[in-house]
Formats: C-alpha cells, sequence, structure tokens
C-alpha cells in the first residue's frame, strides 16, 4: 500500500507571547492509501484546525505535512489552489454549495476550473450522481433539497476530480439520523468500492463506527488510536465509546 | 452610552461607509457650488444686465435645486436602507442582549448624524474651496473682467445646503426608525442565513419577453427618429413609453435569456467561473431588474443632458456676433419719431453719439406680399420651425438708402441697385446653414419677384450682415429695395441704431446704466415705455446668459444623476459583496485560485456597470441624433466634441465608482481567511 498523507510532528499555535494556545501539539500519524480514518475529540480538541492545516486551508506553525510526497507546508499559495484542486475532495458540515448554481453545475465546478473538457466533465457528474443516486435532483436547485441530498451532492463535488483523498469536517453535523445514515453508507461505498481514501472529523460516535481506524485527540495531542481491523461495526462502535468514556475520564477523576 | 457605540461603528465600519461617505460630501459639494453662482459676481465688475442675469441664473438653479434634493434624498435613503440590512446580524445582537428596539434605533440615529455632520462638513469645506474656480468660468462665460481675487463665500448658498441636507437627514432617521422597529429578531438573527428563492422564469417566457423588449426599443427608436422631437405631443409621449417599458422588459429578462443562450453552448458556459458568473447575476437581476432600469435612464438623461448642455452652448455662442452689429438699437412698433419720443422720459440720444441712423421696416404698397413669395418655391429645403412659423408672415421692405447708411455705420460696403433691382435681405440665414442654402438655391431659380403688382430683377445673393443690435433672434426674411419702390408704404417699425462716441466702451456702459434707471423709473406707468432699447452689451450678455443657464443647469444636473446612478449601483455591489464573500470561499475551498476568483469578481461587476450604460448609449445615439436636428435650427453644434467631454466625464464618475466598487468588493470577498 501506498502513503497517502504523512503528518510530520505538526504544531500550530494561535495567540500570542501573552497568551499562546497550542491548538495542535506534536501531532504525527500516516494514512495509508485506501483508508477511513476518522479524527475524534471534544470540541477545542484540535481536530479541525488539524483538518484545515491538512486541506491547506490554513497554516502550521511547524512541522511538515506530506500528501504523495509533496510537502504542502513548502507551497506557495497559488500552487496550493491547483494542489486543492487536484488531490483534495471536501466535505463540510453545511454543505457549502452555491445556492445560485443547480445540482449538476455545483458538482461539475470544480471540473470547469480544471478546464476539463465539457463532454468529459458531462459524464463524470452523470457516472458520480449514479454512484450516489441523486440523478433526480441534478437539475434542482439546493433549497430544493433535502438535507441528505444536499449532502450527496457535496460528496459526489468533492470526488468528481478523483482526489488522491476526500476531507469531511462533520459531514453528518447538520443531518438528521436517517440522512446522516445514507451519507455515511454513501461514504462506505466510496471506500470499498473505488478504494478511496478518507479522513473525516467528527465527534459523534455512531458517525465513527464508519471508520477503518479512528485517531483520537484531546487538547492538541495524539491521545489514543483504534483501529476496526475485523470487528463488526457494532463492536467497533463499542469500543469508540470506551475510548470516549476514558477521553472524558480525567476530569471525573477530579471531581 | 450608545452615542459611543454609534462613534465605534461608524468610525469601525469607515471602509463600509466609504463610498456612502464620499458621495454624500461629493453631493453636498455639487450643491453648494451651484447654488453660490450669484455671489460669484463678487470678484467681477458686472453691468446691471449681467447681475439680472445672475439673478435669474440663481432663481432657475434654486428651482432645480428643489428637484435635486428630491434625488439626492432618495439616493439617501436608499443607501441608509442598504447599510441597515446589510447589519441586520449586528441589531439581532443588540436585541437579544437585551437592548431596546428604541435604544438601537437612537444608535442608528446618532450614526447617521454623525455620518450627516461629518459629510456635510467636508462636503462643503469642498464646495467653498471648489467655488473659488467657479468665478473664473463664470467670468469667462459672460466675458467680464475679473476684478482681482477676493474669497468668496456664499452665506444663502451655505445656509440653503445645510438646510436641505438636514431636512433629509432627518428624514432618513425617521425612516431607519420606523425600519428597525418592523424587523422581526428572528429574521435579525438568521439574516445571514437565508438562501435568495431562485426566481427562475420559464425560458419561453423570457424570450418572449426579451424579444418584444428588443422590438418595443426598436420601434421606440424607429418612431423618434421619423417623428423628431420638436413637439412634444402625445406621439412623442407613447415614444417615450415605448421606450421605458422597453428597456424595463429588456433589463428583466436579459439575464435570464442570455443564461438560457450560453447554456446551449456546453463549452462555453462551463468554462471556467463563466457558469458562476452568470448566475450570480442572474440571481440578482430578478430583483436587481427595477433599479438597473432606472439608472439606466437616468444614465440616458446624463448623457442627454450633458451633450446637448454643451451643444447649445456651442450653438448660441456663433449666434450672436449677427445680433449686434451697434453698439445700440432703438425700436418701436409702428411710425415714430424714436429721439422725439425718448426725449419724452428725459433721454438725449445726442448725448452719446453724433451719427445715429433712423430706419424702418415697411410693408409693401398692397399689404399682400408676404415671405411664402419666397419660401414658397423651396419649401423642401427650409428647416420645419421657418416653414410653420414665418411663412405666412408679412414680407417687410427695407430702403436701399437706409441699408447702406447702416453698412457704412459697421465700415461695411454699401450696394448698388440697377433701376427695378431689389435683395434678397436674411441675417438669420448666416447662423442657418439650411436657410442660406435655401436662399441661394431661390435665387439660382428665380430672376424676378413681384411685388404689389410690379415685377423686380433680383440681386445676385442674399445680404446677410446685421441691421439691428437685438437678443431677439434676427430678421428671416426681407426685401432690400431702391427707395422709390416703397412709396405710400406703411412703416411697420421703425429704428434708430448708432456707435457710441468717445471712449465707446465706457459710453456704452453708461448708456445701459441710464437705460436700466428709466426702465426702472416707468416701470409702474401705465403704458411704459414704447421704445425698446437694446445695447451691444446687453445682448451678449442675454445670449452669455443663456449659455451660462443651459451649461450651469446641464452640467449640474448631468453631476448628479450620474452620482446618483452610480451610486446606488455601487451600494447594491458592495451590499451583496458579503453575501459572495461565502460564496467565493466555497470557491476557493473547492480549488479557484486569486486570479481566478478575481476575474469573475471583475466580470461580475464589470457587467453590473456596464449594462446600464450600454443600453443608455444606445439611447443616446438615438436620442442625440435627434436632438441635433432641433439644435442646429439654432446654430450648427460640434456634436463629436461634447459627446467626447461628455464620455470623458462619465468615465471618469462612473469609473471611479466602477473601481472603487471593485476594490472594496475585493476586499469583502477576500477578508475571510485563504
Amino acid at each position: 500500500m501506498t502513503e497517502i498523507l504523512r503528518v510530520q510532528d505538526v504544531e500550530k499555535y494561535y495567540g500570542n507571547k501573552g497568551s499562546l494556545t497550542k491548538a495542535i501539539d506534536h501531532v504525527s500519524f500516516n494514512i495509508e492509501e485506501g483508508e477511513f480514518v476518522g479524527i475524534m475529540g471534544a470540541s477545542g480538541s484540535g481536530k479541525t484546525t488539524l483538518l484545515n492545516c491538512i486541506s491547506t486551508v490554513d497554516k502550521v506553525t511547524c512541522g511538515h505535512i506530506f500528501i504523495r510526497d509533496s510537502d504542502i507546508t513548502e507551497m506557495k499559495s497559488s500552487e496550493l489552489a491547483s494542489f486543492r484542486r487536484n488531490e483534495l475532495g471536501f466535505i463540510f458540515q453545511d454543505f457549502n454549495l452555491l445556492d445560485t448554481l443547480n445540482g449538476f453545475e455545483n458538482i461539475v465546478l470544480p471540473l470547469s476550473i480544471s478546464g476539463v473538457p465539457h463532454n468529459q466533465a458531462k459524464s463524470r457528474v452523470d457516472e458520480v450522481a449514479k454512484r450516489l443516486d441523486i440523478q433526480d435532483v441534478l437539475a434542482k436547485y439546493p433549497y430544493e433539497m433535502s438535507g441528505g441530498q444536499r449532502q450527496r451532492v457535496a460528496a459526489a463535488r468533492a470526488i468528481i476530480s478523483k482526489p488522491a483523498m476526500i476531507l469531511a469536517d462533520e459531514p453528518t453535523g447538520s443531518l438528521d439520523s436517517k440522512s446522516a445514515r445514507m451519507l455515511l453508507e454513501s461514504l462506505d461505498s466510496l471506500h470499498k468500492n473505488l478504494n478511496a481514501t478518507i479522513l473525516m472529523v467528527t465527534h459523534d460516535a455512531f458517525t465513527a463506527s464508519y471508520c477503518s481506524r479512528i485517531l483520537f485527540i484531546k487538547d492538541g495531542r495524539l491521545f489514543n488510536e483504534l483501529v476496526r481491523g475485523s470487528n463488526t461495526r457494532k463492536e467497533f462502535f463499542g469500543m469508540i465509546i470506551d475510548v470516549i468514556t476514558l477521553l472524558g475520564g480525567d476530569a471525573g477523576n477530579v471531581l | 452610552m450608545f452615542f459611543k457605540l454609534a462613534l465605534k461603528n461608524v468610525r469601525k465600519s469607515f471602509r463600509d461607509y466609504t463610498l456612502y461617505f464620499l458621495t454624500l460630501s461629493f453631493s453636498v459639494c455639487v450643491f453648494y457650488v451651484f447654488n453660490s453662482i450669484e455671489a460669484q459676481k463678487a470678484m467681477m465688475s458686472i453691468s446691471s444686465s449681467t447681475a439680472d442675469i445672475l439673478k435669474t441664473i440663481t432663481m432657475i438653479i434654486g428651482y432645480i435645486s428643489i428637484f435635486v434634493s428630491f434625488i439626492l434624498g432618495f439616493l439617501i435613503v436608499y443607501a441608509n436602507n442598504f447599510l441597515i440590512r446589510r447589519r441586520k446580524k449586528e441589531i439581532g445582537i443588540y436585541l437579544t442582549l437585551g437592548m431596546k428596539k428604541g435604544k438601537v434605533a437612537r444608535m442608528l440615529v446618532s450614526e447617521t448624524f454623525l455620518i450627516g455632520i461629518v459629510s456635510l462638513g467636508a462636503g462643503l469645506l469642498a464646495g467653498i474651496f471648489l467655488s473659488q474656480w467657479l468665478s473664473v468660468i463664470t467670468a469667462n462665460l459672460f466675458d467680464v473682467d475679473m476684478t482681482g481675487y477676493r474669497f468668496v463665500f456664499s452665506s444663502m448658498a451655505f445656509l440653503k445646503t445645510v438646510i436641505y441636507f438636514g431636512v433629509i437627514f432627518i428624514i432618513v432617521m425617521f425612516l431607519s426608525t420606523v425600519s428597525i422597529s418592523k424587523y422581526k429578531l428572528i429574521d435579525l438573527i438568521n439574516a445571514d442565513k437565508q438562501n435568495e428563492r431562485q426566481k427562475l422564469r420559464s425560458p419561453l417566457l423570457t424570450a418572449v419577453l426579451f424579444l418584444l423588449s428588443v422590438t418595443l426599443l426598436g420601434a421606440a427608436y424607429a418612431l423618434v427618429l421619423k417623428n423628431g422631437i420638436q413637439q412634444f405631443n402625445t406621439m412623442l409621449r407613447i415614444e417615450m413609453a415605448m421606450g421605458a417599458l422597453g428597456t424595463f422588459l429588456f433589463f428583466a429578462s436579459l439575464s435570464g435569456f442570455f443564461l438560457r443562450l450560453l447554456q446551449l453552448n456546453g463549452k462555453l458556459y462551463f468554462k471556467g467561473l463563466n457558469m458562476f458568473v452568470l448566475r450570480q447575476i442572474n440571481s440578482r437581476i430578478n430583483t436587481a431588474h427595477i433599479s438597473m432600469t432606472f439608472i439606466c435612464l437616468m444614465l440616458f438623461c446624463t448623457i442627454g443632458i450633458l451633450s446637448t448642455a454643451l451643444g447649445a452652448n456651442n450653438a448660441l455662442n456663433s449666434g450672436y456676433k449677427f445680433c449686434a452689429p451697434f453698439d445700440a438699437s432703438f425700436s418701436s412698433a409702428g411710425k415714430i419719431d424714436i429721439p422725439t419720443e425718448m426725449a419724452k422720459y428725459g433721454f438725449d440720444i445726442g448725448k452719446y453719439t453724433d451719427n445715429a441712423v433712423s430706419y424702418a421696416l415697411y410693408r409693401d404698397k398692397s399689404e399682400k406680399l408676404t415671405k411664402e413669395a419666397i419660401l414658397g418655391t423651396v419649401t423642401d429645403k427650409i428647416p420645419d420651425n421657418i416653414r410653420l412659423f414665418f411663412i405666412k408672415q408679412p414680407m417687410l421692405l427695407i430702403r436701399l438708402s437706409d441699408y447702406n447708411r447702416l453698412m457704412e455705420l459697421q465700415g461695411l460696403e454699401g450696394i448698388t441697385l440697377s433701376k427695378g433691382q431689389v435683395a434678397v435681405y436674411s441675417d438669420y440665414a448666416e447662423y442657418t446653414p439650411e436657410l442660406m442654402a435655401a436662399l441661394k438655391h431661390y435665387l439660382e431659380k428665380e430672376s424676378s419677384i413681384d411685388i404689389s403688382g410690379t415685377k423686380y430683377d433680383l440681386y445676385g445673393k442674399p445680404l446677410t450682415n446685421g441691421i439691428v443690435t437685438s437678443a431677439a433672434s434676427g430678421i428671416v426674411l426681407a426685401l432690400v429695395v431702391p427707395d422709390d419702390v416703397i412709396g405710400a408704404g406703411r412703416i411697420e417699425k421703425s429704428y434708430v441704431s448708432f456707435n457710441c462716441k468717445g471712449d465707446r466702451k465706457s459710453m456704452r456702459k453708461q448708456l445701459e446704466t441710464e437705460l436700466y434707471a428709466m426702465q426702472e423709473k416707468y416701470k409702474d406707468q401705465k403704458d411704459g415705455i414704447k421704445v425698446k432699447a437694446e445695447t451691444s452689451d446687453i445682448v451678449k450678455t442675454v445670449a452669455a446668459g443663456s449659455k451660462a443657464i443651459i451649461s450651469f443647469v446641464g452640467i449640474y444636473l448631468g453631476i448628479i444623476f450620474l452620482i446618483t446612478s452610480a451610486a446606488v449601483l455601487a451600494l447594491q455591489q458592495l451590499s451583496e459583496a458579503s453575501d459572495n464573500r461565502k460564496r467565493y470561499n466555497i470557491l476557493q475551498k473547492i480549488g479557484a485560485d486569486n486570479r481566478l476568483i478575481n476575474k469573475a469578481l471583475m466580470k461580475q461587476i464589470a457587467i453590473y456597470f456596464l449594462l446600464p450604460l450600454a443600453l443608455a448609449c444606445i439611447h443616446s445615439i438615438v436620442g442625440i441624433t435627434v436632438a441635433n436636428d432641433v439644435i442646429s435650427d439654432v446654430g450648427g453644434i460640434d456634436a463629436l466634441g461634447n459627446i467626447i467631454i461628455t464620455a470623458v466625464m462619465i468615465a471618469v464618475v462612473y469609473g471611479s465608482y466602477f473601481l472603487a466598487t471593485y476594490f472594496s468588493s475585493k476586499q469583502i470577498v477576500l477578508k475571510g481567511k485563504m
């Protein structure tokens, strides 16, 4: 298996001399191709900051991040834009679909920006839409779609350019449980059938149970790592709950 | 406490307010400058007639200012509403924190008050400074001497500006209080989450509407080109209504129509961010087409007003030299001995001149001769207004000996007519090329004319040198005839013309003063003075005055229209910029680089600014073509030069608003990290 992502001793500080916040504190890990990795942690643990650094939206204070052997911490902003376009796909909590464009146009946008000929782009969209079962919402505008449909359109947009890695930030955060389950099933099938590499940030144990491996973060540090291995999803869910209990544990000890 | 908050708010959002603030200050400045025209005389040595004209200009500008204050009031209310809407969320937070609506309203009122005070101050300061230059321009227009620099400050214009804008700001404060009281907290807090529903009309409907608008506009153009605008009749009103409706439908359907059209061409539509830009425009134009229509029509007015104002200026300029061949002319209807008549009022012509020429215009013996005798043979060559107004009027006769004495007074060669010969006279033809051509054509075609039953030969060319100093336009058509032809003809109008003796310039001034004093003294008398007296200075001043009125009013209105339309567009774009910011951030996240985003933003704003301007230009081409026909009756105009000046003015003002909008939008859109 080839390595897709290598996070090497990354630190991210906020604030100034007076009040320094270490949002990420010496974090290192690798992700191999085809993995479905979750990052879990409570609010303020630094998981979104970490994702922002990986997604090149934010810059690290020190350390290096390699995606397919290119060091994104050394890139210029013009390179970063095309890198984001070609190598990364994003799924956000609030969908981030463009309200002025219909489903098809939202999905095809990254290809338009990259200058992919329209015929090719169209067949790619059709293919992805079929896979995510959203063919019938392609002509609709975001405000005409349900939350689940919107998120699947967003997922389609994320994978349309065949990125090296899909980054998902709380993708089920604003979905009801049924839509969340449908989205997770789609992500799972992308992972299994297309061998897509997915990095997902979540604080929800159920969402996390779809992952093949979970990294737990607390106060900016890697706290624990959990591999699903041959366990069923239900068993894995139990293991996650145990770790969460442990994570929250030390506060309990103090009391 | 909330005053402090208001102060902080204004300072903090200064960047958002910059354009608003600059627009306000500029309007105040323009308002002051144009209302201070009368005060400019402090720097000049002017005659009583010039003072009169300046008073008239001030009065006219005063009326126009009321209209202008309505336009500016609308602009300021509109701008203020935009600013409040933009701050819905902030207002929502104040309300959730327990601030009462009244207090929030008071805070907004304080903000308006602060902005009002600052922009009023800055505008007045700039206005007072700029009005110093206006003196130079005014002096130039009236061709008078500057008496040396003096600081000009018009307390009347100052007060007027403060009062007018004060009232506008009070209205704005009142309206913002009203609009606050109508908001619901839930809407305020969710203000930035609301997605605008994409209202899409059916493709067939947009296509039909678009074709309808193009047809309406085309028909309006064709009709107006055919019928002209000489008369403001029902037809013209219908044409105007068609034009306005066509413009409205054009903007209502344009973006939808083009969107569909471009969607058919997938290659272009899906290239880069084209799709995004088009959708962006389409999403707003559904709500913005009404303001686009108004802006377009306003720009059309601006272009029309500016170019015709400058044009009329030139036309009048070339006209007046033919109207003032002598230092003074006295005239009176009927047979009257003018020096005797004037003596009754204690006025002695001999005091001013030794060489007064008395002369008259006569009817022919039969009193049947009309201008139709000549004009009737060349009807197709003469301008409409001459045909309509003058053709049935009697043709008057001038004695050859009078004519030659008048030429001599001007230092010009007289003419000799052989026996039985008459000459065609028209000083009006000198600045109406069509009439000149028609008369020349007539003289080539005809060799004789019938006066009271006798045929006379025609002198080879029309005579055009002026024979009377008068602000009214000259003699359209008359005949210079040997003295014996007049015979017992009745005197229609009596004249005395002369040049002053001694130092002509100071004599003229003295004459003017005495005439004014006399007029003043006898103005309440029942019949008034029967003799009309005009000096060349008065004629020149009247000409310069009409020139100045048209230029000042035109430029004043033009500038106000221009900044209003540019400011409305700019404010719309800026208030959208924060909505757009989210969209552009999404684009950045999915990998559009800054270059691409800047390009898309530029395209979007450029289309918004250029669309109304482009249609306004097309309207104007038609409008100016038609207007030229009217103005060229008054004198030839240099259309191209005026259009270039107008274009430069529009490019500078409109262009600066466009650039300011682009750069501030860019700042707002890209302010978010990344």
